[in-house]
This record gives structure tokens, sequence and C-alpha cells, in this order.
């Protein structure tokens, strides 16, 4: 907000104008800036204060990281357009950060760095009174230190600057704090400084009795890049005693094991870290792969299947440039005659390359039961039956179903019936009904009591209509009807299909455990028929179910690994529709 | 144009200082002195080399030269440390590092932390205690001041004490107390009831509970000091249950005193089915008018992560009415969750109660939920919207119109 309303602004500013044959231009506008407060300056487009010495600097919108953010891909972001759409996205550089993301945000001081991000750090070491000259100008003395290191690893200063910072703060106080150590091992390990790491380690060591988290995952990244990364695996070790270390931590130590041939050693802290419970990111795993090309040695092998194995349990789909790391590591096994292919699978399920069918997406019997056991325990009654639906409603569902089984398809009526808003629900009701009901299919329409209340978008005539096509069942206004869906589906067994464009997110997250999601999701793939309504007046169009499993899989002599083709996580319910396809010579 | 001149001089000079000054823009303006100062002694250090060296690894010098005793004390001290004063340690260590930790920790407090399940649990606990300590201590710094205070004014005000002629006595408090308990005994007898239902404890989390109990501590409150008080019942709540050791904490001796109803039993035993109305946010039903035959229950819940459909499932397995306050109709909602603070809802029942005005009884909706009231139906409030967005994305008009003309085109043909 600037003090003054806009007309007294645009006088101000024509006064201004007037006057710049006796004021030097930069100068009023920097009187003028007096007026206009800092904290917005945003919201006032009249003219740009830009004072002589705040260079614009990127302002670090995180502000809180130790180290900068790297940049993620450039890749637009398109809304859900649907269902696992093959999404073409320009082929630029793509350069992946490492462990998913940026660095987490630090719980900072209470005060808003983001105010300081216009501090510059000086080019060259300062004497002890220069930085008092410094800090006697700055705005709050008492975190000048803090804010200038803060600076220094954004801008990456020269350590020299830094230390001349800290001999003047040892001169002056006696003492560095310990924060203040931390920030400048931060910029040590920004820029590889090896023999400063140590020192500051040393001097940690002596100084205190233990060393927190922050600072050990920094020595630990700082050494393990380092030829003393063994120094790395005993600060590991150190960090045990006290706490589970951070999966950063175990990265890096991974990551220079590997660098440095140790695979063995590499894949025992890989163990150690599955046993912690922590996911390892996909960035270790490619480090596996790259490391061990052209190695020999069938334990070595298998450790890298068991990898792929995980993928497969856990429904990873590594991104591009994972895949082709694995494609190289195949194709460097000496002797082993592997080749690699990237390509797409048909609707059918097998691969154009080699001919293989793939693994098709039923589940087993005892999964059905499992599954529909966890639905019946978890989704729809959960902590209390009532919050869905009412037990006397589930029962009458229930016999219902029991009576009238098997069904082909079931529906969600009032999902489909929101396909085309121009027109009525019932139309669009009718119009799915009668293009699933043709080749004698057995059909299940769910739906609310509303629909049978003869409103505008409800007509009576095509009610009845449907009702000679279909079997309906209609719940409470207020009951959930997806799980119902959900129940009779898995009720009818393993032919049954069911209808909706919803992608069932909710539901998922009610089942407990993580494998019964993915066996969830499995299910979900293999049974879910999609509608879309391409535009007004057209035919609806069907996506029809998956009849393929995507995930890893391998029949020995070949491997098909499903990948996706950027480094963000894909929504849980998309499933990439490329292929590496590999096989034995 | 000299005029001018002067005149922008006489502003600079008179105005804004103490302007600045006085609207807390002190901050902002010597920001940009400090800018302008930092930079001719930046310029001066390219200009002048320093002469002498500068030792830089100095401060280690000065880091390890500390040290000698350290270490000596070092070695006395036993290695062995108990897993407690390990933790001790490395919260000593966060919160060097500037991490938010509280300073003094008691030994429960450090076992609640231990069983953190999870590293943010906590992370977020610990930012919970750094907090409270914070607030305690700014309570006892303004307590001081206040006291430093009022002894200076009895220092200057020591005057001889003159003979108030008056005919109260200055028990007003006490008064006070005295003519709400009357108001609140009366509506023990002929008030219309008020139901908190105490069902949901082990939906909640033991700070849920806590919270919870404080909110019913505050509407009890203003129900206390109304016009025309409800009777309150809490039914429901079990002995020694979490609540009842929250609220003995909360009233201590007070609890057995306090003009409300408490009994084990649910509301169904005590009251007609047909009159109870269950007040819930997940309700389909909205209420109306507010019902003086009718007796209402509330949901004594706080859910942080909102719950959905609990307290209804509640209601519909004993069969009961329910209803949801009309936010929807009345306010042009902004953000936030429908449900509101059991205060709040206490306020706006009581303002119902009195006067029937939908408007003036949801000015006890937090106002960072809503814009605005709504007199209208929603396409006639095309302008209003428009100029709220305006507001609220900073945006030129008519790109706001084009936005609304897509967005609401929808809506108004199916009115």
């Amino acid at each position: 907000m600037a003090l003054f309303s806009q007309t007294s602004q645009l006088f101000f500013q024509a006064l201004l104008r007037k006057c710049r044959m006796f004021w030097p231009v930069s100068r009023c506008q920097q009187l003028f800036a007096g007026f206009v407060n800092f904290s917005n300056r945003e919201k006032v487009n009249y003219f740009h204060v830009m004072t002589s010495f705040s260079t614009a600097l990127p302002v670090d919108s995180k502000g809180t990281g130790v180290f900068p953010t790297k940049k993620r891909s450039e890749i637009d972001y398109e809304e859900e357009k649907g269902w696992n759409e093959n999404r073409e996205i320009p082929e630029g550089k793509l350069y992946f950060s490492s462990s998913v993301g940026a660095p987490k945000k630090r719980l900072s001081q209470v005060l808003s760095r983001h105010r300081f991000t216009n501090v510059q750090p000086p080019e060259k070491p300062l004497q002890a009174a220069e930085w008092n000259r410094l800090k006697e100008s700055f705005q709050s003395p008492e975190i000048f230190e803090e804010v200038m290191l803060n600076s220094m690893i954004r801008c990456n200063s020269p350590i020299d600057v830094a230390k001349s910072l800290l001999t003047h703060v040892a001169k002056s106080d006696g003492d560095i704090a310990y924060h203040l150590l931390i920030k400048y091992l931060a910029l040590c390990v920004q820029q590889g400084q090896t023999s400063e790491i140590h020192d500051v380690y040393d001097i940690m060591k002596t100084r205190f009795k233990v060393l927190e988290s922050g600072a050990y995952s920094l020595l630990i990244k700082g050494l393990s890049n380092s030829d003393q990364w063994r120094m790395a695996l005993t600060l590991l070790e150190e960090v045990k005693q006290l706490m589970i270390p951070s999966r950063g931590s175990y990265e890096s130590c991974i990551k220079a094991a590997s660098r440095h041939q140790e695979m063995n050693l590499a894949f025992q802290l890989y163990c150690e870290m599955l046993a912690e419970d922590l996911v390892p990111t996909l960035d270790v795993l490619q480090g596996f792969f790259d490391f061990s090309r052209g190695m020999k040695g069938a334990e070595l092998q298998n450790q890298l299947f068991g990898i792929l194995l995980y993928l497969r349990e856990n429904q990873i789909y590594p991104h591009k440039t994972f895949i082709w790391s694995i494609k190289l590591w195949f194709e460097s096994i000496p002797g082993g005659n592997w080749r690699g292919h990237l390509t797409n699978i048909k609707d059918s399920g097998q691969c154009p390359v080699c001919n293989h069918q793939l693994e098709d997406s039923n589940l087993t019997e005892e999964e059905y039961k499992c599954l529909r056991e966890r639905i019946i325990k978890d989704v729809i009654h959960g902590t209390d039956t009532f919050r869905k639906t009412s037990p006397q409603e589930f029962e009458a569902f229930q016999t219902f179903v029991e009576n009238r089984l098997p069904f082909d398809i079931v529906i969600d009526g009032l999902n489909v019936s929101h396909i085309k808003p121009r027109k009525m629900q019932c139309e669009n009701l009718f119009e799915a009904v009668n293009c699933l009901a043709k080749g004698n299919a057995r059909l299940l329409v769910l739906g609310r009591k509303h629909m049978l209340s003869n409103s505008p978008n409800w007509k009576r005539e095509v009610m009845k209509e449907m009702q000679n096509k279909a079997d309906f069942f209609f719940a409470e206004n207020i009951s959930e009807d997806d799980t119902f869906l959900l129940y009779a589906t898995l009720r009818s067994g393993k032919h049954c299909k069911f209808v909706t464009r919803d992608f069932l997110r909710d539901h998922k997250a009610c089942l407990s455990d993580s494998v019964t999601r993915h066996l969830f999701r499995k299910w979900q793939r293999g049974h879910q028929i999609v509608i879309s309504s391409s535009g007004e007046g057209k035919r609806l169009k069907f996506l029809p179910a998956l009849r393929y499993d995507c995930v890893v899989q391998t029949t020995g002599d070949t491997w098909h690994i499903p990948y996706k083709d950027t480094f963000d996580e894909k929504y849980s319910y998309e499933v990439p529709r490329k292929w590496l396809c590999i096989q034995q010579k | 144009m000299q005029s001018a001149n002067m005149l922008l001089k006489k502003i600079v000079k008179s105005s804004v200082l103490p302007f600045a000054a006085q609207h807390g823009m002190k901050k902002d303006f010597f920001l940009l002195t400090r800018t302008l100062s930092l930079s001719p002694c930046l310029k001066q250090d390219n200009s002048c080399n320093p002469t002498e060296k500068l030792d830089l690894d100095a401060w280690k010098k000065v880091m390890k030269s500390g040290l000698q005793e350290e270490v000596s004390e070092m070695v006395s001290e036993h290695k062995e440390l108990s897993t407690l004063t390990a933790a001790r340690e490395i919260l000593e260590m966060w919160r060097l590092a500037g991490r938010l930790v509280p300073e003094s920790i008691s030994e429960e407090q450090l076992k609640t932390f231990m069983e953190c399940p999870s590293k943010s649990a906590k992370k977020k606990y610990l930012k919970y205690l750094h907090l409270k300590e914070l607030h305690k201590k700014n309570e006892i710094r303004k307590m001081e001041e206040k006291r430093e205070r009022r002894l200076k004014t009895q220092e200057q005000g020591s005057k001889p004490n003159e003979t108030k002629r008056n005919s109260f006595m200055c028990l007003w408090a006490n008064g006070m107390d005295r003519a709400y308990s009357w108001r609140v005994a009366q509506s023990m007898v002929f008030g219309q009831p008020l139901v908190f239902d105490m069902s949901y404890e082990k939906d909640m989390s033991i700070r849920e509970v806590a919270n919870t109990v404080r909110q019913i501590v505050f509407s009890e409150g203003c129900n206390r000091k109304s016009a025309d008080p409800f009777h309150i019942h809490f039914c429901n709540l079990k002995d020694d249950s979490l609540y009842h050791r929250e609220f003995i904490r909360h009233y201590s001796k007070a609890w057995d005193k306090l003009l409300v109803t408490v009994t084990e039993q649910c509301y169904t035993e005590i009251f007609p089915k047909e009159k109870l109305i269950y007040l819930t946010a997940d309700s389909p039903k909205v209420m109306k008018t507010f019902d003086h035959d009718k007796i209402y229950i509330i949901g004594s819940m706080v859910d942080k992560s909102i719950k959905t459909g609990v307290s209804l499932a509640r209601a519909k397995r004993l069969g009961l009415e329910t209803a949801a306050l009309p936010l929807e109709k009345y306010l042009l909602w902004n953000t936030g969750a429908k449900n509101l603070t059991l205060d709040q809802m206490m306020h706006i029942l009581l303002t119902l109660k009195d006067t029937g005005d939908w408007k003036k009884a949801l000015e006890f909706v937090p106002k960072r939920k809503y814009c605005g009231f709504v007199s209208k139906p929603v396409h006639e409030l095309k302008k209003t919207l428009n100029l709220i967005n305006t507001l609220k994305l900073g945006k030129r008009q008519e790109e706001v119109g084009k936005q609304f003309a897509k967005n609401y085109s929808k809506k108004l043909t199916q009115k």
C-alpha cells in the first residue's frame, strides 16, 4: 500500500518529473521510496525502486533451505486430463534433482528472512573494523552474522569472506555460536572444501559433546564427495548411536561406496536402509545400475535383479534416465547377450519387440477374497458403519447382490450421468446403459433415491425404460454409493468390470496397509472402464480396462519394465504406456 | 518550479519521518538508509586495499584455545548416558542450531517426545512446546510491566483518600457473578436445554480433547453472561474420562458448583427423540429458523484432521433429526472448513435465541472464512463478486469480468 491515494501519487509523480532538472533522478526515486512501504513492493507498479546498493538478487522463495534449491526439469504441468494418457513432452534437457525435490525447509528462526534477501555479502575478506561498520548499519545487529552467512550461502561467496567474518566474531566474542559454525559448514560442503570440513568437524567434536542431525548430515554429505569418503561411513555409524540416520545421509554414503566400486558395502548399507523402513530415492537405485556397469559377478547381478523386484513390489515406475541406466547395465553384462528396446505395448498386452504376452491383470482367488474382505472392513464399515451407509442398508444391498449374481458390468449411475453437462442427467445415463447393454451383458446401476423423484433431471419414463435393461439399486441420499460399486464388482468375480470416472483415491486411502493398497490399484487398473465424452452430440467413448498388468516383470530371459517420461511422480492411478523390453539372445 | 521543489523538500522534511515512525515504517525507511550507507562503505573496500594481511584462520585458534579446560571436564564425565539425558543433549544441540526447541523441558514432556512415532511428529511436538514457552514468557513479561506501571501510578497518585459518596460498595465482580448465577439457575429450571454430546473421546487425540474442553469452558462462560442463558447438559460424560479430568483441571473446585447438568446418560434417554436436533456441518438439511421448542445437540469434538461424517453417523445411528447452519445461504464463503468451534456455535445460538437475526448471529463466524453477507441470491451478486475478485486477485476489472463470465455462465444457465 502506498501511503497516498492514487491521485495524489500521480500528482506527486508529475511533480517529481518536473523536478528532475533540479534533482538527480535516482535521488528523487529514493526519496519517494521512503513513502512506499517496502513489504508490499510488488503491489506498487508505478515505478521501480532501485537503490544503488541492492542489486536484484533472485529471491529464493524457499528462503530457508541451506542449499540453493535446484531447478526441477521445466515441464508444464497439465491438468489431470485423463486416464493414463500418453503425454508427450518435448524432450528438453531434463535435469533431475537428487532425492526427489528440493531440500526440505528447515525450521528457521522466527524472523522472516526473506526481508534480508537484498543483503549482498562483500566480495573480499574484510577487516574487523569493516565488519563492525557493516554490522552497526544493519537494521537488526543481533542476527547480522546469521543473515550474512545465509546470503553468502545463497550467493556462493568464496569461503575466505566467511572466514574473515568468523574471525571477526571469534575475536570480538571469544566464541562462535553453533549455528554460525553450521552455516559455515554448509558453505564449505557446497563448495567441496574438504580440508575445511575436517577442521570444522574437529572443532565441533572438541567443543560439543554431541552434534545434532543437521551437522551430521552436512558432514556426511561433504565428506562422501571427497576422497576421504570412509570417514563419512564412520560418521554414519556415530549417528546410528543417537538416532536413525536420514535417507539423505544413507544416500550420500551409498553413492560414495558405489562410486569407488565397493558394491558389497553399498548393498549392505542399502539393506540397512530398507530395514529401517526408509524409502530409497530413485537416485540411489539408479546409482547402483550406473556404477555396476560392466562388472562381473552373479552375486551382484542378483542384487540388481532384487532392486528391479523391489520396483515391482512397490509399483514404482522408473523415469527415463533411470531406464537408460538399466538398459545400459543389462547390455554391459559380460557374456549376458542382453538387448534392450524402448517400445509401446499394444492394448492386447503383447510386446511388439519380442511378442511376449505380458502378465494379465487378474488377481488370484486368494487375493480377490482378501481384497473383498478388506473393502468391507475398512472402506464400507471403517470406524462406524453409519458414516457411509447403515447396517440395514448394507444388509439389504448384500442380499440384493447375492440374488442377482453375477453381473458383468457395474455402473456408477450418478457419476456417469454427469458426463455431458448440457444434457439431462437421465439421458446421459440412458445412453451409457444402452451402449453397454449391447452384448447381452448383465448390468447393475447404482444410484441414490433422489433419482426416483421425477425431477426435471430425472424423468420417470426414462428411468422406467432403463430399469428394463439393467438392475438398479438405490442407496439413501446421504449414503456413499461408490463403496457399493466396489463391493458388487468384487463379489461378481474376475470377469466383472465397473464404470466410473472417479479415481477412487479416497477409498484407496481407507485401506490400512500398503500391500492391500497395491492390490487395490492392480485390481482397479484391470477392471475399471472409463467413459470419456468427446464433445457434444458425439458418441460416448469407453476406454477399456487394461488387460495386462503394468508392473516390472520377468520370465528369466526377458524383462519388461514400464517407465514414465518425466521425473515427477505421476498420480497413482495413472499408468505409463512406455516400456523397456529386454531379452536375452 | 522552485516552489514545487521547496514544497517537496518541506514534505519530506516535515511529514515523512514522523509519519514513518508513527506507522511502523521506520524499518523500511531505515532499510533504505542502510542500503545507502552500506554502499559507500563497500566502495571504500574496493578502493583501499587493506595493508595488513588478514589472518583468516584466526577463528580456529580462538576456538581451540578455549577448549583445554573443557576437554578435561569431558574426560571426567561418564561415557555412558541414559537415553533421557542423551535426548536432552540432542535437544540442546538443536536449540543451538537454531531450531524451534523449548529451552527447558520436563521429564514428562521428554518422555512424550521420545514416544513420538516419527521424526515429523517429534518436530511438531517440539515446536508446540517452544511456542507454548514463548507465550508463557511473554505473559510473565507483561505481568511484570503491568506491576511496574501500577507501582508508578501508586507513587504518583498517593493522594489523601477522599471519602467517595457512593451508594454501591465496590463489589462489582462479585455482584455480577451472583446476578449471572441467578439467571443461570433460573434457566436450569425454566430454560431451553442445550446438549453437549461427550461421546467423541475415542476419535480424538489427547491434545484435541484438551482443546475441546477449553472451548466448552469458553462456551459455558459466554452462556452464563447472556441475558437468557441455555440450560446446558453435558451428556455421555463418563466419570474419570479424559474429558472429565480436563474439566476438573480447568474448573478445579468450581466444577461441582457449576450450574450445568452433567450426566452419564445419553440425551435420547432424557429427552423425547422428536424434539432433538443434532447440529452437524455434514447434515444435508439446512437450519432455517431457530426453534425455541427443540433441543439442539452440539458434538463436543475438535477435529483438526477434518473427519467428515463422524457426528452425522452418530445422529443416523440414533435416528435423530440433523441440521447444519445456513452458512452457504447467508455468507459468501471464502476459505476454511465449515465446522466452527464450540464457543462460536454457542455465540451464534445465543444470538439466534435472543434476536432470530441470522445476520447478527453469523457475525461470530471468523471473518477470514467469508467475504461478506449475502442478502440476495447469488446470480444477482455479479457486481459484488466482481469487486471481491478484484480486491482479492488484484486484477483489473475486465479480466475478472471475463473469468467471471466463464465460471458463472454455467450457473446462470442452470438457474
